[in-house]
């Protein structure tokens, strides 16, 4: 014992960190922001540690070249002992340390704590959330399997749009033409020294910020923020009614953490490893690449946009989302911080929460994409088959092979593409289902040419029986009455 | 909060109890391993992939014929098989997979499926030892006579005019190929007879299945699928 304390004080004579770590421990805080809502950054902070750890030890694996990096995150998955948790570990870390940032900027925004005088801490903020996703994409690309090669081809034809520099960055960012093996090289090198390296002295000149600046006290309505007057009121807060940081606060912070780290294991071990899907190769045309979760909403937003929307909406607005996230604190560095008296912001944000909500939710489906295996892969539900005719059972054939269930569910399996079919019989007639078929029409081809009439009749023949037991089909009420005058007609001849 | 020496051990207890268990939830299966699709040899997966939305899902309760039918196993040979499943079967819907006719499956991978459908779906001694008539049409057939047997022995239930086999419509969309592996194979799924059940005691001959065949041949219609059929 009295060894180690001679090493520490000799240490310590050098070093001499007892002083500023016991000021940064015991600086005192608001009382009320020792708050469950002040633990994200914290949390952030600590998955970003997990992510450094459990990242060095893949790379102590992980062969970044184009021919072997898939391999050998097999071997990891497959060889090496606990391989599997340790990706498994990386990668939902890497999910909840994109969700903590979010949900820590969105906490931030919400308490106003970007106003005087933490207007840098919060530009810092902006560049580690750009950071972050950085790390979120480049990891992708890292596993190189089909999803990250399609992921890396239409991040590189977004940059290749870029008026007059487009062509010569692209050519950075691939190294080269072609997504080849410079390529694996130069992310390997952005998400292993580059962007960490960044986020490293950012994280720290951020955090130093809040131990200087002092954390944002709790928004109160009425309590306004003035540049002349917001020092000394902090000092008075802080100094009359504060507790020190040890413990008072940090104990919310270290258990919050700890239980970070806990749900990444938990999910890590139930969920498993992301990947790698399919091989790298292009040649392989059967697959549906997909961006990893938190970059699913822009997939749905660019399927959405008509073509000619695309280049500004990819050009433009992140420049303006950015530059608006920027130039927050300094437009608006003064006035209230309580959301009881801020609706715009309180509106925007959960605009701006709905909108991703939604848009993710649609890219885990895809709707406005075809299911290219519907066709062949997708059993028509037998409940519509076993008390047919032949001809409805025929009809169920065509539908399968001219491929309209890659567009048309049902039962619920199926593109989504058009209309889900199960009761098209209540909302079409024969007629108009011969006429759609024929001629298309709201975005559906015309199959006209492709379909003699035999088929026609048995397709439409079995859509008509597509609809629920208690609910008749929908029938043309002139072709009643033609065929009623037919009957008056042919049974008034045979008189 | 704990004191290290607890939590570290704990942490060791953690790391001991995973290293246990490549059965976690968790770990990653190996048919996730994902294949080139030309190298997927595995039945279950080509078949489902590829043949289960016609022919249903376990080969029953499809659309177009039940490949899982034993009966019907047994009466095919693999050549036929392999033809109809390369070049698709001339006459009706089912698309030709090979990919020398612009299908997607290589030559192994169809030797897979056959292989794979007899040890999933075969079974010795269904067709009872008595003689079926063979698979393919080996005389010819006399359409006069195959509607008198028809009348006898298909109509008790194919009168009703649901049923509509001899619809020209219907026929226009099945090949005589088709309708001949459906007489004498039956469809259990559907409740279809097979050669022996259309009238117990009195199995069709092979005679008598190839006139049908050419009696219901007879009754295809050169404009088929015209709107508005009274009769449909
Ligand atoms: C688009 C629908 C469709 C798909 C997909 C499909 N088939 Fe078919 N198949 C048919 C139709 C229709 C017939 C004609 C027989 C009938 O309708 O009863 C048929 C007939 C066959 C026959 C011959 C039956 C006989 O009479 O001897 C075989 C064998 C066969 N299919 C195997 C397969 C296999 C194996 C696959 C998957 C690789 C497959 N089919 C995929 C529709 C399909
Ligand atoms: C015991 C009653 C019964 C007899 C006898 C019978 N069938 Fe059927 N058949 C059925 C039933 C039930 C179905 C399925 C329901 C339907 O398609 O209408 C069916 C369906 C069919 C189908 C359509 C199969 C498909 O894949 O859609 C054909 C073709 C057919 N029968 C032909 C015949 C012929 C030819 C005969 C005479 C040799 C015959 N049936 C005798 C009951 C019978």
């Amino acid at each position: 014992m009295h060894r180690i304390k001679e090493i520490y004080k000799w240490l310590e004579a050098r070093l001499q960190l007892e002083g500023p770590l016991k000021d940064a421990a015991l600086h005192p805080v608001p009382r009320n922001t020792a708050s469950w809502w002040y633990v994200f950054g914290s949390a952030a902070f600590t998955l970003l540690f997990l992510q450094i750890v459990t990242g060095i030890l893949l790379a102590l694996v992980y062969v970044p070249s184009a021919g072997e990096a898939w391999s050998s995150l097999n071997v990891l998955n497959h060889q090496l002992e606990l391989g599997w948790f340790l990706r498994a570990m990386h990668g939902w870390g890497s999910n909840f340390m994109v969700a903590v940032v979010l949900v820590h900027m969105a906490q931030v925004f919400m308490f106003g704590s970007y106003k005087y005088p933490r207007e840098l801490t919060w530009v810092l903020g902006v560049f580690l959330l750009l950071m972050t996703l950085g790390m979120a994409f480049t990891g992708q690309v890292l596993r190189f399997d089909q999803d990250a090669y399609w992921g890396l081809g239409i991040g590189a034809s977004i940059t290749s749009r870029i008026p007059i520099v487009g062509g010569s960055l692209v050519h950075l960012l691939l190294g080269g033409p072609i997504i080849a093996g410079a390529t694996l090289s130069r992310f390997f090198a952005l998400h292993v020294f580059v962007v960490p390296g960044s986020m490293l002295l950012f994280a720290s000149l951020h955090v130093w910020m809040v131990l200087k600046l002092g954390i944002n006290e709790w928004p109160m309505p009425g309590r306004i923020v003035r540049r002349s007057t917001y020092l000394q009121e902090y000092h008075d807060l802080t100094h009359k009614e504060g507790a020190p940081f040890v413990p008072v606060a940090f104990w919310k912070d270290v258990i919050f953490s700890g239980a970070v780290i806990a749900a990444v294991a938990v999910c890590a071990f139930v969920f498993g490893p992301y990947g790698p899907s399919g091989q790298p190769d292009p040649n392989i045309v059967q697959t549906v690449p997909k961006p990893d979760f938190f970059f699913l909403w822009i997939y749905a937003a660019l399927a959405y946009l008509p073509p000619s929307m695309e280049t500004p909406f990819i050009l433009i607005a992140p420049v303006i989302g950015i530059a608006i996230l920027l130039g927050l604190p300094f437009y608006a560095s003064e006035g209230e911080k309580s959301w009881y008296r801020r609706p715009v912001a309180v509106i925007v944000l959960c605009t701006v929460a709905i909108s991703w909500g939604v848009l993710t939710h649609l890219a885990t489906f895809t709707p406005w994409s075809p299911h290219m295996n519907a066709w062949s892969g997708d059993p028509v539900p037998p409940r519509y088959l076993h008390d047919a005719t032949p001809l409805v059972r025929q009809g169920a054939v065509v539908f399968q092979s001219k491929q309209c269930r890659n567009c048309h569910a049902v039962g619920g399996v199926g593109g989504q593409r058009g209309p889900t079919l199960d009761s098209i019989a209540t909302r079409m007639t024969e007629d108009q289902m011969i006429r759609q078929v024929l001629q298309g029409g709201g975005n559906m081809p015309a199959y006209g040419k492709n379909l003699p009439p035999p088929e026609v009749t048995a397709l439409v023949t079995f859509l008509e029986t597509l609809h629920p037991p208690n609910e008749p089909p929908a029938v043309d009420g002139s072709q009643k009455e033609v065929q009623t005058s037919q009957i008056v007609a042919s049974s008034g001849s045979k008189k | 909060m704990m004191p290290p020496p607890i939590l570290v051990s704990a942490a060791c207890v953690f790391i001991l109890l995973l290293s246990g268990c490549n059965d976690a939830p968790g770990y990653p299966k190996t048919s996730a391993e994902v294949l080139r699709p030309q190298d997927q040899l595995s039945f279950d997966i080509l078949y489902r992939q590829n043949c289960s939305a016609c022919h249903g899902a376990d080969g029953q309760n499809g659309a177009a014929i039940d490949l899982g039918n034993p009966e019907y196993q047994a009466l095919v040979d693999d050549r036929s098989l392999r033809k109809w499943i390369s070049g698709g079967m001339p006459g009706t819907q089912m698309p030709a997979f090979a990919i020398s006719m612009g299908g997607t499956l290589t030559d192994s991978q169809i030797d897979a499926i056959v292989l794979g459908m007899r040890n999933t779906w075969s079974q010795r001694a269904v067709l009872g030892g008595r003689n079926a008539p063979p698979y393919a049409q080996d005389q010819k057939g006399d359409a006069l006579r195959g509607k008198e047997q028809y009348n006898t022995d298909c109509a008790s239930c194919h009168r009703a005019s649901k049923q509509q086999v001899t619809s020209p419509d219907y026929l226009a969309l099945v090949s005589d190929q088709a309708l001949r592996s459906i007489i004498i194979a039956g469809r259990p799924d559907i409740g279809h007879p097979d050669w022996r059940g259309d009238k117990p005691g009195s199995p069709l001959s092979a005679q008598d299945v190839t006139d049908i065949v050419a009696y219901l041949g007879s009754s295809r219609s050169a404009t088929p699928g015209q709107p508005y059929r009274r009769d449909r």
